[in-house]
């Protein structure tokens, strides 16, 4: 079994490639140091047994991905805990009725002989539930963004430190290869100084889930997305992704925030925001500016890493130079002679040209790589647990990007520049 | 219909254009390189577009060489 972990983890390494013997890259990636280590807390042979407490969509992916590796890892999912009956009936399905079922989550905490806690119910569930797991000794995996207000992230925050059990989030692209190898890139200065960075997400959708006839009651408890005390809407489920990867990119985090919100399009039974733009500050002066908009999918999602040397696409696994490489001269000769044959003459005409977009297609930043990074952030879960521990730096970059999510909702409803309260400060 | 010999004679010239051609490509790619500022290697590296060039070459020189013979053969044959 020692040398399966062994394999896995020499397997991670060989594909993202940047690890091993780089002080740098360790440095700026401390949560990865474990896939070095030999020595653990929890031996390979003794099981890593977790519960799940919100087995919806997210926390059915979550499940399954646990699952893919359960017995290469020596790792298993002991409990599950959904009080929502189609979804109860659904997880037992998925664990083949092995895992012990509850409806009531403070039943699965009396479990004695489980190590994690995997939380992924809706948003303003985050705080107490992760809290009690915390305060019954289990080490927590909560899916982002960490809680609905700002004192309940910072209330599961206090009580991580407190019990000093681990508490992750579900920021997964901490563990994506591309963005570890784009992090790496930066902080080496190969995109120069990163001036501005802009991030979106668009989608068309309002979101809205069926609702089983005759049960309204249920409106809230399906499409909690979609009301205000439940969630923050495109703030918090989109928003606090992009937000972290920014932060990472920063390696710092912002002084202020403006932003707006609007329902202009899923206008009916919804509270939410369906369009979102932010602006953040840094210390140093560099604007990271972001929208989020359920109206149009075009563009798609993309983090766009701006330097004075080079960008980066980070969906797109692209890195783009300010200096491409010339065309070979022979076929700019062939090009420039076809233009003075064949090109028209023009009467007259702008004396400036638009400087349109460069036309170049990049490099890539990695390999591209098959690995999914929803797997490798709960895989690194199970390999802290048998650690005993986790990198301080992963619970604080959740935090702040909760933090700074919630801060831009402020911001949109009060249309006012917001500054982060020192009482939130960590 | 009449058998065509191509003699060995002929070959070898064709491949001597054909060189000469290929010359021409090469101090086109030299020129290039010297007057966009590239890299010598571009010298291996584009060879197989200077080799098309080449070839290119040699095809516009095919043509304005059987163009010329077909007057010449015009010419003479009208004069007899």
């Amino acid at each position: 079994m020692e040398d399966l972990l062994k394999l896995n983890r020499r397997e991670f390494l060989k594909k993202i490639s940047v690890i091993t013997g780089s002080t740098a890259a360790l440095a700026s990636m401390p949560w990865l140091k474990i896939f070095n280590n030999d020595v653990y807390a929890k031996s390979a042979n003794d099981k890593v047994r977790l519960g799940f407490i919100g087995i919806g969509d997210r926390g059915s992916v979550l499940l399954k991905n646990v699952q893919a590796f359960e017995s290469l890892l020596n790792v298993e999912i002991a409990a599950i805990c959904e009080n929502y009956e189609p979804n109860y009936q659904r997880a037992i399905q998925y664990t083949t009725g092995k895992a012990k079922p509850f409806y009531d989550y403070r039943k699965l905490l009396e479990m004695k002989d489980l190590d994690g806690i995997v939380i992924a119910t809706p948003l303003a569930e985050h705080c107490h539930i992760t809290v009690d797991a915390l305060n019954a000794g289990f080490h927590v995996f909560c899916e982002k963004a960490m809680a609905r207000t700002l004192d309940d992230t910072k209330k599961m925050y206090d009580e991580h430190i407190r019990t000093k059990r681990i508490l992750q989030l579900g920021h997964q692209r901490i563990f994506n290869p591309i963005y570890l190898s784009a992090i790496e890139k930066i902080r080496k200065g190969e995109i120069g100084q990163i001036t501005h960075m802009r991030a979106y997400w668009h989608r068309h959708g309002d979101w809205r889930r069926a609702v089983p006839k005759g049960k309204p009651e249920l409106d809230r408890v399906i499409n909690w997305r979609l009301y205000d005390d439940l969630s923050a809407g495109l703030f918090t489920e989109l928003l606090s992704h992009q937000m972290q990867v920014a932060n990472w990119v920063k390696d710092s985090f912002p002084t202020s925030v403006v932003a707006n919100g609007s329902l202009i399009y899923y206008t009916k039974n919804r509270e939410v925001h369906d369009h979102i733009s932010c602006l953040y500050y840094y210390p140093d002066g560099t604007q990271f500016m972001y929208d989020s908009i359920n109206s149009n999918k075009y563009y798609g999602c993309e983090e766009q890493i701006l330097g004075s040397k080079g960008t980066m696409e980070l969906e797109l696994n692209k890195v783009y130079s300010e200096t491409p490489p010339s065309p070979p001269a022979i076929l700019q000769l062939v090009n420039d002679m076809e233009k003075g044959i064949f090109n028209t003459i023009p009467i007259g005409g702008a004396s400036w040209v638009p400087e349109t977009a460069v036309k170049y297609k990049g490099e890539y930043i990695t390999d591209n790589y098959k690995m999914d990074e929803t797997k490798l952030q709960l895989e690194a879960f199970t390999r802290y647990i048998r650690e005993g521990k986790a990198p301080e730096e992963l619970p604080i970059q959740g935090y702040y990007s909760s933090v700074w999510s919630l801060l831009a909702e402020q911001a949109a409803k009060t249309q006012q520049r917001v500054t982060l309260d020192e009482k939130y400060r960590i | 219909m009449k058998d065509i010999t191509i003699s060995g004679k002929k070959i070898k010239l064709e491949i001597i254009i054909w060189v000469c051609c290929l010359c021409a490509s090469v101090l086109i790619n030299i020129y290039a390189i010297v007057k966009y500022n590239n890299s010598w290697w571009e010298l291996l590296t584009q060879l197989p577009i200077v080799l098309l060039i080449s070839f290119m070459i040699y095809f516009f020189t095919g043509i304005i060489r059987f163009g010329i013979y077909s007057i010449h053969k015009l010419f003479f044959r009208s004069k007899e």
